[in-house]
């Protein structure tokens, strides 16, 4: 059963690919909201999830608009696939970059971006279009972006082999090598890492829009113990093919002793980033993922 | 410190950090890291936690080349220049 579903979906990307590449970024674009509204209307437990999590956020507060809200985050989905395969046509030369791209730089990322040999860490969420974010940002040093490979292995080897990655790799966040992320650093590479994903190991519980939400340390802990700037950064659709790219101060917290308080101090930091890139602009977020699925247990009342 | 005492307090961190289900009693210098759960995600809690608790400043990509816990012990040693628990904070 399981490998005639991904044989369907495989079937089903490829036709997706050829159409994409037939159209230009208008149609591409139309055909895919047309494609996500119709994956909102059948996938009802993504649907009730991101309209749940939107009303939880109070980002909005009515069920209507939280509903509509919960399908342009779908619509930006598809959007983002589309960019993403359309990237390498609008990025391939420093003009075309120029003019699709807005870039927000704070000068001391740009400063620790730009020096030679020097790691940096960049954090962002599943706000915008990561990937163009990636792509662009690996044009001014190498970027391995840190990626948890897609359920179905043959889409995952379609979508791989087709793009052109240039400077921007992938490492998977289980390798076996333990060292994997330390070396990259010290590689003098952007390592980029997605830090709003549920962390099953609930060991950080970080408040998301005055919610705890189990988050990933490792970002945390990457700096604390390289010192590599750590810089959260996301990259907003401002028009078709059009985007601004925002890269804030890089973060910087000396280690106290307490691993869980260090790491939760930067965790926290990057949250509220996180959040504020989200109010501005909140249909560009990936609401359907279940970001609070685990809570942690309430004492036992006497 | 021996090396028999770096192990030890290596068991103890170890078993703080990993996820994995370990005998960490049987755990010896012949141990590889990652049979003890560790890869590159989970290595990181590990790895600052050896950094305080040895007092260490250390590259931490060092330790790329360090596959068992024999290894990571040798590797300790010749950071602290074979003076584990003194005051100074040596670096590697």
């Amino acid at each position: 059963m399981k490998k005639l579903r991904h044989a369907v979906e495989y079937g089903g990307a490829r036709l997706a690919l050829a159409a994409c590449d037939r159209l230009d970024p208008r149609r591409a674009f139309f055909v895919a909201d047309r494609l996500a509204d119709a994956w909102f209307l059948i996938d009802h437990r993504r649907r009730r999830t991101a309209v749940s999590n939107i009303l939880a956020s109070g980002v909005e507060t009515d069920p209507r608009r939280a509903f509509a809200l919960a399908r342009a985050s779908f619509r930006h989905m598809g959007r983002v696939i589309v960019e993403s395969l359309k990237a390498g046509d609008v990025l391939a030369d420093e003009g075309g970059r120029r003019s699709a791209v807005e870039m927000q730089i704070h000068p001391g990322a740009m400063e620790a971006l730009a020096a030679p040999g020097r790691g940096v860490i960049v954090i962002s969420g599943h706000i915008g279009n990561w990937e163009i974010a990636a792509r662009m940002l690996s044009f001014i040093k190498p970027v391995v972006g840190v990626t948890r490979p897609m359920n179905n292995p043959l889409v995952e080897r379609l979508v791989r082999d087709r793009k052109p990655w240039g400077r921007f790799t992938l490492t998977p966040k289980h390798d076996a090598n333990a060292a994997r992320f330390l070396q990259t650093l010290a590689g003098g590479n952007i390592l980029a890492l997605l830090a709003d994903q549920h962390a099953p190991d609930m060991k950080h519980m970080i408040p998301f829009f005055g919610r705890p939400a189990a988050t990933h340390g490792s970002a945390a802990l990457l700096h604390l113990i390289t010192g590599a700037p750590l810089c959260f950064g996301y990259c907003l659709r401002s028009g078709t093919m059009k985007f601004r790219l925002i890269a804030l101060e890089p973060i910087v917290v000396k280690r106290t002793g307490s691993r869980k308080d260090d790491v939760e101090t930067i965790l926290t930091r990057l949250t509220a980033e996180l959040e504020k890139a989200i109010r501005v602009a909140p249909d560009q977020y990936l609401w359907a993922h279940r970001r609070w699925r685990d809570q942690p247990a309430k004492p036992a009342s006497s | 410190m021996s090396n028999d005492d770096i192990l030890v307090r290596l068991r103890h961190l170890m078993k703080q950090s990993s996820q994995a289900k370990v005998d960490w009693d049987a755990v010896t210098a012949d141990s590889t890291i990652a049979s003890l759960g560790f890869d590159s995600l989970t290595i990181l809690d590990l790895v600052y936690d050896i950094q305080q608790e040895f007092g260490v400043e250390f590259e931490a990509e060092k330790l790329a080349g360090v596959k068992t816990v024999g290894e990571l012990i040798a590797f300790l040693r010749s950071c602290m220049g074979g003076t584990a628990g003194e005051k100074a904070a040596p670096r590697c």
